[in-house]
């Protein structure tokens, strides 16, 4: 042991042995470790841990499809897909970002902002991704972008599909808009298959078939790197295209409808009485649902959404206006069919209707003298109608209103529908906690008080009455074809119910309807043609209730919202009525001086060019 | 110097051999990591490694023709020299990713920490290696060694470069458990390692707390901290028992896994061969250190078995502590997978562990004089 002290090198290292054969058993064991953690990794865990390193490589990205397109009744395209142009610029595929951006704003395609943060940002972690310079450039800019391509490196021309309404304002109403959906909307149970960033119908025809026009996505599948860099398409699903949707709209007749109610507000729509179907429907003022395209601005958002004219809202179904005297042809309907009256039944009217403790009036102040049924719907005597609302009662007049489709839904394919109001007796003491006055059926009779109706819902209550007796579903769609035009659903007339009225009844009724038009002492003279084909019926509608007695009170000073409503409905020709018109015109005054004109330009229109379509079906032939 | 015959005669075969087919293996599958990277006009790294294997292949020639008692005499010397250059590395060193590691040297970028490792090896052979066996050792006879150790820690750990700082204390550990330490000092290690480690925590750097935490639980940050060794454990669990075949490691290719080259290159590895191509990698390794413990188990004394044991833990520790990272069973940090890990300093610095462990090897009938 002493020998071990003395010099370097001289130990046996056999002391040491069996510590390091016991390290030897150490290491094996800790191999044995590695070997039995890889053992799980790769053989029992080795499936899911595969499933999810094939989870990082494959990714599906989505192919939008395009929206179906929408048809007028004549095949003529409203709304279409219009490439818009992006200005994009892949960071990667250029040197010297700020170079190009400078180039880009020097030839005024790229607003010059914040020019210097954006070169900053655009250094991202994923420079293969293009980033969005500039939305929706016009052609010009295009132009300039294409010419110029090869100073500008890295920038590229992105195509994205937008809507395109041919016919802007004119059938807003109709079509509707599209945007992306909204956070509100995916809350929602009925928007579960939509995602964020899609494009979503969000008003008129655009949301209540979105279903039908939005189409399939596609998909590819493709293989990425940790950074998303597309490497290869693995495999490929192609989108199906959204259907097309026929309307029953006439384009035409819908512009025509609208140029004659040029500088009026209200409402105009046109109706085959025959069956149903919506030929036109304008509401003013309107908007132009392109400007939705894109996201709307905010600047016209808060103009469109603050103005007092709510000019977003489709007066021809949301819009509900008490009826005025154009409700007479109910009254007239209930009494002859209940054998209240005959329409020899007479009245005298001198101007005055005394019921309870107040006096009504009649429009005509010295009164018609002693009138019958015909002669008190040709000169529209409120007198007469007094005495059957009399007769009558609310709750009658009610269920006569019902048969009509007022106080309802019409069910027309398009959203925020209104139902209108028919009062009863027990409507009032239901909503309103009191009983009924008598005075109140008076102020019905005649088309005021509390009863309101829409458009749409008269419209609908005459072309009834027109066609003899069938009350029609409004159909503004027809059908609805696949893009390679495959029919996929056809919307055929619905009539909903027949009129409980015998066909001398409504014979008396259409008589009296032309009467209005084509006698003398009518009060829709203003359509009288030369074929003397029209029958209508004119309406002035109280906006507010003008105090009884107050005769001081001339038309000019009332404020123009407290003027009443002019309203004018009516069918041609007499014999099978192939349109009925119904003309709103909001605060406009008389209905046979402001609304009749309106309606007579559009029946003189369509009967003209019709004759022109037979002309060229007759050459052809 | 007259060359004894014997040396031939006892000229280790085996060492060699199971070093150059690790080293063919991590040719091969530096170039599958190279194989989808983008075209760059540098040499590739496949290539560059065997540029290092072979400058590994000399400096082992080297050191193994000199008699390693001659190596064992200038130990402090060669640890003097190692110790400076760290210093060097400290005020002209390359910095990158953080930290300050690399000397340049005629165009080559060098780590002295990789170094430090093996003289550190070399100078505590030196130090046992006169030693009484059977002393019991206590905190007074061990300030030498410790000293020994602490001073390029410190060296190391202000770079900073915490992963080789504990390596070369796990080697200094691995070396002192061969001999009799006192109860009181074992107690006293244990006590100030209780005390070190949560006060540690407050020491190191914001990503290494992170590291730790995630290595408790990987998903609880999967796309920050977590996401390396997640994508490591799903590219070698996705290899399953055949692997995905050469060259088509969807994990690698696709470059989901982070680090290929250097500390997650057995992951690329493990995901192209699978469970079977692995096992035979594990088996060389074994193997390996089986027979670097045979050399030490069989050489002539003290200062050779010292030296010999030292150079096979210090491979050990990288291939156990490296595996073990990327298989999810320790922490991250930053140990390169010996022979398989791109690196021409730890390549070259292996190499000369393995002439040091030929040299004991050869040597163990040669009697000096």
């Amino acid at each position: 042991m002493l020998g071990n002290q003395n010099s370097l090198n001289k130990h046996e290292p056999g002391n040491f042995r069996k510590r390091l054969d016991v390290l030897v058993w150490l290491v094996m064991f800790a191999f044995a470790l590695l070997v039995l953690r890889l053992w799980y990794l790769q053989v029992i865990s080795g499936e899911t841990l595969r499933q999810r390193s094939e989870n990082n490589r494959i990714r599906v990205q989505e192919i939008k499809p395009l929206r179906g397109l929408i048809l007028d009744a004549k095949g003529r395209i409203l709304v279409d897909n219009q490439p818009s142009f992006d200005v994009s610029i892949v960071p990667e595929a250029t040197k010297d970002i700020r170079k190009v951006l400078r180039k880009l704003v020097e030839l005024s395609v790229h607003s010059d902002t914040d020019n210097y943060q954006k070169a900053a940002f655009l250094k991202t972690d994923r420079p293969f991704v293009p980033v969005t310079l500039e939305r929706n450039i016009g052609r010009d800019k295009l132009a300039i972008v294409e010419t110029n391509s090869l100073n500008l490196p890295g920038v590229i021309i992105d195509i994205v599909p937008v809507r395109k309404y041919i016919y802007g304002p004119v059938m807003a109403h109709i079509l509707g808009y599209v945007g992306e959906v909204s956070n509100s909307e995916l809350e929602k149970e009925s928007y579960s298959q939509y995602k964020s960033g899609d494009i979503v119908g969000k008003y008129g025809i655009e949301r209540y078939l979105d279903e039908y026009l939005r189409g399939k996505s596609g998909g590819e599948q493709v293989e990425v790197n940790v950074d998303g860099r597309k490497l290869k398409i693995l495999g490929k699903v192609d989108p199906v295209p959204g259907y097309n949707i026929v309307l029953t709209i006439d384009a035409d007749l819908q512009k025509i409808s609208r140029d004659a109610f040029t500088g009026k507000e209200g409402v105009v729509a046109v109706m085959n009485p025959q069956d149903g179907s919506i030929l036109a429907m304008v509401s003013k003022p309107s908007f132009d649902p392109n400007l939705f395209n894109r996201g709307i601005s905010e600047d016209n958002w808060t103009k469109l959404s603050s103005d007092p004219l709510s000019p977003m809202q489709n007066r021809a179904i949301s819009g509900q206006y008490p009826p005025g005297s154009t409700y007479k042809l109910i009254v007239a309907a209930a009494a002859l069919e209940e054998g209240l009256i005959t329409k020899d039944k007479t009245f005298s009217c001198d101007g005055t209707f005394k019921m309870g403790n107040r006096t009504f009036r009649c429009w005509k102040k010295r009164g018609h003298g002693v009138v019958d049924l015909h002669r008190a719907i040709v000169e529209s005597c409120d007198v007469y109608f007094y005495n059957l609302g009399d007769l009558l009662g609310v709750d009658k007049l009610a269920e006569y209103s019902r048969k009509f489709g007022l106080g309802s839904k019409t069910g027309v394919i398009l959203p925020s529908e209104r139902g209108g109001l028919v009062p009863t007796k027990e409507w009032k003491v239901r909503r309103l906690k009191e009983p009924w006055q008598k005075g109140e059926t008076t102020s019905v009779s005649i088309g005021q008080g509390f009863l309101l109706v829409t458009p749409l819902q008269l419209l609908n209550a005459y072309s009834t009455i027109a066609n003899g007796g069938s009350l029609y579903k409004p159909r503004i769609v027809k059908e609805i074809k696949t893009a390679t035009g495959q029919m996929i659903k056809e919307f055929l007339p619905e009539k909903k119910a027949v009129l409980p009225l015998s066909g001398d009844n409504i014979d008396i009724l259409r008589k009296a309807l032309w009467g209005v038009v084509n006698e003398d002492h009518g009060t829709g003279r203003a359509l009288r043609r030369a074929e003397r084909d029209v029958s209508g019926k004119t309406g002035t509608a109280q906006v507010i209730r003008m105090p009884d007695d107050d005769e001081d009170v001339s038309k000019e000073k009332v404020a123009y919202k407290f003027k009443d409503h002019a309203l004018f409905v009516c069918f041609a020709p007499y014999d099978s009525p192939e349109i009925a018109v119904v003309v709103i015109v909001e605060h406009g005054g008389h209905g046979g001086s402001v609304a009749a004109p309106v309606a007579r330009k559009i029946v003189d229109w369509y009967f003209q060019n019709k004759k022109g379509e037979a002309g060229i079906d007759g050459a052809l032939g | 110097m007259k060359i004894d015959r014997r040396l031939f005669v006892n000229f280790d075969w085996v060492l060699p051999t199971l070093v150059l087919s690790i080293c063919c293996i991590g040719l091969m599958n530096l170039y599958s990591v190279g194989y989808n990277l983008p075209d760059t006009t540098s040499t590739p790294s496949y290539v560059r490694q065997a540029y290092w294997i072979f400058i590994g292949l000399v400096m082992m020639l080297v050191v193994l023709s000199v008699d390693y008692h001659f190596i064992v005499r200038y130990a402090y010397v060669l640890y003097a020299a190692s110790v400076l250059l760290l210093f060097v590395v400290l005020l002209h060193g390359k910095v990158a990713q953080g930290s300050q590691r690399w000397l340049m040297l005629w165009g080559f970028s060098f780590q002295p920490s990789e170094l430090i490792k093996l003289t550190v090896i070399i100078v505590l052979a030196r130090f046992f290696g006169d030693k009484n066996v059977t002393q019991e050792w206590g905190l007074k006879n061990l300030a030498a060694p410790l000293f020994i150790l602490l001073l390029p820690s410190l060296l190391i750990v202000i770079q900073p470069d915490l992963g080789t700082t504990l390596f070369l204390g796990i080697l200094f550990f691995s070396i002192i458990i061969l001999f009799r330490i006192k109860r009181r000092l074992i107690k006293c290690f244990a006590v100030s390692g209780v005390i070190l480690i949560p006060l540690g925590w407050f020491f190191i750097q914001d990503y290494q707390r992170k590291r730790i935490l995630t290595f408790l639980n990987p998903e609880m940050d999967p796309l920050g901290s977590g996401y390396h060794i997640i994508q490591s454990m799903i590219a070698i669990g996705s290899g399953g028992l055949l692997g995905k075949g050469y060259l088509k490691g969807t994990q690698s290719q696709l470059k989901f896994l982070p680090e290929q080259q250097t500390d997650f290159v057995f992951s690329v590895f493990a995901e192209e061969w699978g469970f079977l191509g692995v096992l035979i990698l594990i088996f060389l390794f074994l193997a390996l250190i089986l027979w670097g413990f045979k050399i030490a188990r069989r050489s002539r004394d003290m200062s050779g078995m010292l030296i010999a044991y030292g150079v096979t833990v210090y491979i050990f520790w990288g291939i156990f502590i490296n595996i073990g990272m990327v298989l999810g069973i320790l922490p991250v940090v930053g140990i390169p997978l010996p022979f398989l890990s791109y690196g021409g300093s730890s390549m070259v610095v292996l190499m000369m562990g393995v002439g040091l462990l030929m040299n004991v090897s050869m040597r163990r009938f040669v009697f000096q004089p």
